[in-house]
């Protein structure tokens, strides 16, 4: 057996050269020594994205994207399908860690300055790609075509329509029809199963190529041209493995034994679009928008409050240029982006006690 | 202009009308539907109509009302009323609480009074207030009001 994957990997090699790629991607690229657990979070996400794909197209298998069948055929996939109810579980699960370790990644890079020169395509990537994931995450709530979808997918699109001018149109182009409706259903379908993750695909390939490119940077503090350097493989690898683990274990915690987490009470019941549920509360991600919404009285006003918050991130490498990158030394910005992260964490949690 | 000039420039123009021909076939693909159904008589979710007697056994009804608009019809100082129950903030249904004669919107806690206008929370404008009346075969019927 060796002897003939050998000889077919000799085969593939006198034709390509491909050892000095994958010794090139692998054994001699070279990393800083000093890496630390939150360099290991882009693995954790790339592992959350390979998970929804192959759960995702296993749950197409049986999924009718259809207002009269959707519900029925996601209840099939869960009480009847061997393991469907697994499949589902880890996909909804999965949405939810990606939303999260999608937070911890951003906030270290924050924090440590790693969004600074030369990685500034790295961040704008890296904030479209957390864009694009909440846009999936939305997109993948309405197909169950249960109560909370039905309601969180009108409030989500709803939101559209404060923008001046174009905003009544907009909400009526995403929908498809002036209520959410199967038009809806099947825009939204073919966004979450194709259209955005092909274009995910795409910005994480334009990510790590910049990161190859600029390299990886040293934590803050520490001169990256001083630092010791060890290849990619074995040591990186075997960090990245090490919190693939931990991140999968939880999973499997939350999937096991707590898998409410991911489907509230109004999951459980079929879409009525004659009746909004008591209480109805967004994703846990969402929570924050939906406060801010509540709390401003104007809704253009509390949408641009939270466009605004976003554009600034989206500008922060060009804002803040200068080039030190320890959080101690810049007490200023250290001060302001904990203060947001605490009030973030604040109104959400104002939000789901609201 | 040279010839090679020339045939770049063609090339180009050739290449831009073929993606804007593309892109106004997928605008048009994608173009919105209205569904104008000119009903005027409130109908339920299954589009069955709903008998007027039945606004005698529960304080509200919330049914499909003109151009499909999930309509409220409620009884309150002995008269009948009728809204849009859309949320006029971001399009959730109001329910009607008759204690307080109130609308409730329950995704932000906007609140109404019982002639549809907006008195708490984020909602922008009044809910549109519909004529309602009993036709003679004893269902909910709807009419516009001008604004």
């Amino acid at each position: 057996m060796k002897r003939w994957t050998q000889s077919f990997w000799d085969w593939i090699e006198e034709r390509t050269g491909i050892s000095r790629v994958v010794r090139g991607l692998l054994t001699e690229y070279y990393v800083p020594a000093n890496l630390n657990v939150w360099y290991t979070m882009g693995s954790i996400l790339l592992v959350c994205f390979v998970i929804q794909i192959i759960t995702g197209i296993l749950l197409l298998v049986y999924y009718v994207p259809q207002t009269s069948k959707a519900f029925e055929s996601v209840k099939f996939i869960t009480s009847t399908v061997p393991f469907g109810w697994f499949i589902r579980r880890m996909h909804a699960m999965t949405a939810n860690l990606f939303v999260f370790v999608l937070f911890l990644h951003m906030l270290s890079t924050l924090f440590m300055g790693s969004y600074k020169k030369p990685r500034e395509v790295q961040w704008i990537t890296g904030l479209l790609l957390f864009a694009l994931v909440l846009v999936e995450a939305l997109s993948g709530y309405l197909l169950p075509w249960s109560q909370l979808s039905y309601w969180a997918t009108t409030v989500a699109t709803n939101s559209v329509g404060s923008i001046p001018l174009i905003g009544e149109k907009l909400v009526v182009w995403l929908r498809g029809t002036p209520k959410v409706s199967q038009y809806t259903l099947g825009r939204f379908f073919a966004m979450h199963v194709s259209f955005i993750p092909f274009t995910i695909l795409v910005v994480i390939g334009i990510h790590l190529l910049f990161m190859r490119l600029t390299g990886i940077s040293a934590p803050p503090g520490t001169d990256k041209s001083k630092v010791p350097k060890v290849p990619f493989y074995p040591h990186m690898v075997m960090k990245d493995l090490a919190s693939i683990f931990v991140f999968l274990a939880v999973l499997m915690l939350l999937i096991f034994h707590y898998p409410q987490f991911a489907f509230p009470h109004d999951a459980l019941i079929p879409a009525n679009p004659l009746e909004t549920p008591l209480h109805i509360k967004p994703e846990w991600y969402f929570l924050a928008n939906y406060q801010t919404l509540k709390l401003v009285p104007n809704e253009f006003l509390g949408i641009l409050v939270q466009l605004l918050a976003g554009l600034f991130l989206f500008f922060l490498p060009f804002i803040d240029r200068s080039p030190e990158r320890r959080p101690l030394k810049r007490p200023l910005f250290t001060t302001l982006a904990t203060l947001g992260v605490l009030a973030y964490i604040a109104l959400a949690i104002w939000g789901h006690f609201s | 202009m040279t010839r090679r000039g020339f045939l770049q420039k063609l090339i180009g123009v050739i290449t831009g009308l073929s993606g804007l021909g593309f892109l106004g076939t997928v605008i048009g693909y994608l173009a919105p539907r209205r569904e104008k159904g000119g009903r005027k008589i409130l109908l339920s979710g299954d589009g069955s109509p709903i008998p007027a007697e039945k606004l005698k056994e529960v304080p509200y009804l919330v049914g499909l009302g003109i151009d499909g608009e999930p309509t409220i019809v409620v009884r309150y100082e002995g008269e009948m009323r009728a809204f849009s129950a859309v949320c006029t903030h971001l399009g959730c249904l109001v329910k009607w609480l008759p204690n307080k004669g109130e609308f409730f919107c329950p995704c932000h806690a906007g609140r109404f009074d019982a002639n549809g206008v907006n008195i708490a929370g984020p909602p922008p404008s009044p809910l549109r207030r519909y004529r309602v009346y009993v036709t003679k075969d004893g269902l909910l019927g709807l009419e516009e009001i001008p604004t």
